[in-house]
């Protein structure tokens, strides 16, 4: 009983010291935590062991989050159940939820229901076209498969295009808008929007979760590890690289001017990867203008291997022949040279002319 | 042009012509080129190395390096080509005008002429290798006694000459890929990534190991072989890799008293003393140019 009290005591304390500290430390409050979350959740220790025995890490980085795509948000937006403080375990977040600020254009509230929309009609649905639920549905990636909450990366335009905000460009906004909380947010928006949120690689990396995973590509009778054969290419080493400009499996794969979600399967008439469409794919403005159709002949998810491609693996297999064969000769000469070269005048048999002509 | 001297003795010591300014230059060009290629082009063959993204970054990362990459191959292209065009100039100049002077010129002389040309391969490049098998495994204690180019340094020329060829036309086939696709099937240029990258491994294995043993670490020329640079061979190479072709100049210049034993041994002391400074021309010897 004593234990207990003591416990209590201390407990209330704490919780006392806590907020009265709260309200010494600078930016802990802000527009999207109204609710006041993260006066727990600011505590980067916060965590536990769920029901299923995994490590959950419950703590938010209000500084990481505040730069990030969903800032304005609220924690409630995505996590409506939560109603009182303290909260049981919350349920997964719906992407879908309308839970979003007010969309301009419409001015009503905005939801990403529209991608499941997409997702629907996609290679990517749960069903197939007759609304039956495909083989291994549960394979098929959702939304949290592939995003996280990305951080803002705005560009500059000013004179020339660079990473980060230009402060030029707002000073125009400053105009109008008065809330440069608001300009901020919107410059973040708009320009992250109008390039890739995420580099080539990070994107192949994503889809390589699924499409390089043997048991994935077995299960859908996948014919390649279409991220493998991409990082053969020089597209997937420049990607490996970091590069930015060259292409990853969205630009390839999705029709100019659809989403990402739109996605469909090559053997579909639509898809801009099926065999009559694919050869408008690198000829793209932005990539290889003069290219014909037939460059887009080009194997791009090809394994060198006997099922896949037998003349390209046995014109392989001559190059290694070659090396081999080149090499192994020349090297086993340099070996016995240099054992030779220890050993200068050991001979089993000497040539009578040259102890001749020596003496 | 003036005629280089044959021998030229300094200090005592005898040093061989080998190679014109000329062909050292190209040399020197192709050397230059293959390095920049080389490192250009391995850190994207093996793009997950641990050295790849650093020696990638010497050379301006995956913005310039493919640039960098590209101008040396145009440079070794254009060397190439003027490579032909001297050969060809060569073969007329040094071949069919001789031919021609001696009025002997026909058909089956001029292919006999190119034949039989020092830096072509003949029957005695297999009994050499042969003949050295044989000293290696130490079945006798006698060096093949080659002849002006050996064995080793005609596969130094004909296999980078082979493989400019694989890499320079495959290079442009996948830098000049939209070109080519109007032609030939995209599937030409997964055949020409296949063959670019598998005999560059092969080039750079063969130079930096075989080569670079030949010219560096071998014990006779550690930690440089210097003929590259100044063009004349010393008298010890000489004798080791080139005895046949030694004993000729030797001859040719007069100095048949100081040919050394194919072991680099005085044969007799000469009764001469030799003189510290000397040009020797020889006007009848073979010349490559």
């Amino acid at each position: 009983m004593m234990i207990c009290d003591s416990f209590q005591r201390r407990f209330l304390f704490s919780g006392i010291l806590l907020l009265a500290l709260s309200f010494f430390i600078p930016g802990i409050s802000d527009a999207a935590d109204i609710g006041n979350c993260l006066m727990c959740h600011k505590y980067p220790g916060l965590s536990r062991v769920d029901e299923k025995g995994e490590f959950r890490l419950l703590f938010v980085n209000e500084n990481i989050f505040n730069k990030s795509v969903h800032a304005k948000v609220k924690c409630e937006g995505c996590h409506p159940d939560i109603k009182k403080i303290p909260h049981e375990p919350a349920k997964k977040v719906d992407c879908l939820t309308q839970c979003h600020i007010i969309e301009p254009s419409s001015e009503k509230k905005f939801s990403h229901k529209d991608v499941a929309t997409f997702l629907a009609g996609s290679v990517h649905a749960k069903t197939d076209k007759d609304g039956q639920p495909k083989k291994f549905a549960e394979d098929i990636p959702t939304c949290k498969d592939c995003h996280e909450n990305p951080l803002y990366r705005p560009l500059s335009f000013f004179k020339r295009v660079r990473p980060g905000i230009s402060e030029i460009a707002l000073g125009r906004c400053r105009v109008c808008h008065k809330s440069d909380e608001f300009i901020y947010r919107f410059y973040n928006h708009v320009t992250t929007r109008l390039h890739k949120i995420r580099n080539p690689r990070n994107i192949a990396e994503t889809c390589a979760r699924c499409h390089d995973n043997p048991e994935i590509i077995a299960r859908h009778e996948l014919t390649t590890r279409a991220v493998f054969s991409y990082g053969e290419t020089f597209h997937g080493k420049a990607a490996h690289f970091l590069s930015e400009r060259i292409p990853d499996c969205l630009d390839c794969h999705v029709k100019p001017g659809e989403s990402v979600h739109q996605m469909l399967t090559n053997k579909d008439p639509n898809s801009i990867t099926h065999i009559n469409n694919k050869g408008t794919i690198c000829g793209n403005m932005d990539c290889h203008p003069n290219a014909t159709p037939q460059m887009a002949n080009y194997k791009v998810h090809t394994e060198f291997n006997l099922e896949q491609s037998p003349f390209a693996y046995y014109f392989q297999v001559f190059f290694i022949l070659l090396t081999g064969g080149t090499l192994l000769p020349l090297m086993g000469i340099m070996f016995l040279d240099l054992v030779r070269r220890l050993f200068p005048n050991a001979a089993f048999k000497r040539s009578k002319k040259t102890d001749e002509e020596k003496t | 042009m003036k005629k280089r001297p044959d021998i030229k003795i300094k200090n005592g010591k005898k040093y061989f012509f080998k190679f014109t300014p000329l062909q050292r230059a190209q040399h020197i060009t192709i050397a230059s080129c293959v390095i920049v290629l080389v490192l250009t082009g391995m850190p994207l063959k093996f793009h997950e190395a641990f050295w790849a993204q650093p020696i990638y970054a010497l050379f301006g990362g995956i913005k310039m390096a493919p640039v960098v990459h590209k101008i040396a191959g145009t440079v070794l292209l254009l060397l190439f080509v003027f490579h032909l065009a001297y050969v060809v100039y060569s073969i007329f100049a040094d071949l069919i005008i001789p031919l021609h002077k001696k009025k002997e010129l026909k058909l089956f002389t001029v292919v006999k002429t190119i034949v039989t040309h020092p830096i072509m391969p003949s029957w005695k490049d297999v009994r050499d290798i042969i003949d050295l098998l044989k000293y290696l495994l130490f079945m006798t204690n006698e060096r093949p006694a080659g002849d002006k180019f050996t064995w080793k340094e005609k596969f130094d020329y004909w296999a980078p000459f082979w493989g400019i060829v694989i890499m320079v036309s495959t290079g442009i086939i996948m830098w000049q890929k939209e070109l080519v696709t109007r032609f030939l099937p995209g599937e030409v240029i997964n055949l020409a990534l296949i063959a670019h990258s598998d005999e560059a491994l092969l080039a750079a294995l063969f130079l930096f190991i075989w080569h670079f043993y030949n010219v560096h670490f071998s014990t006779s020329v550690f930690p440089m072989g210097t003929v590259f640079l100044t063009g004349y061979l010393p008298e010890h190479l000489m004798v080791e890799e080139h005895y046949e072709y030694y004993q000729k100049v030797m001859k040719a210049a007069g100095l048949e008293d100081e040919i050394l034993a194919p072991d680099g041994a005085q044969r007799k002391t000469s009764g001469k003393a030799p003189q510290a400074t000397r040009e020797i021309s020889i006007a009848d010897l073979p010349r490559v140019s």
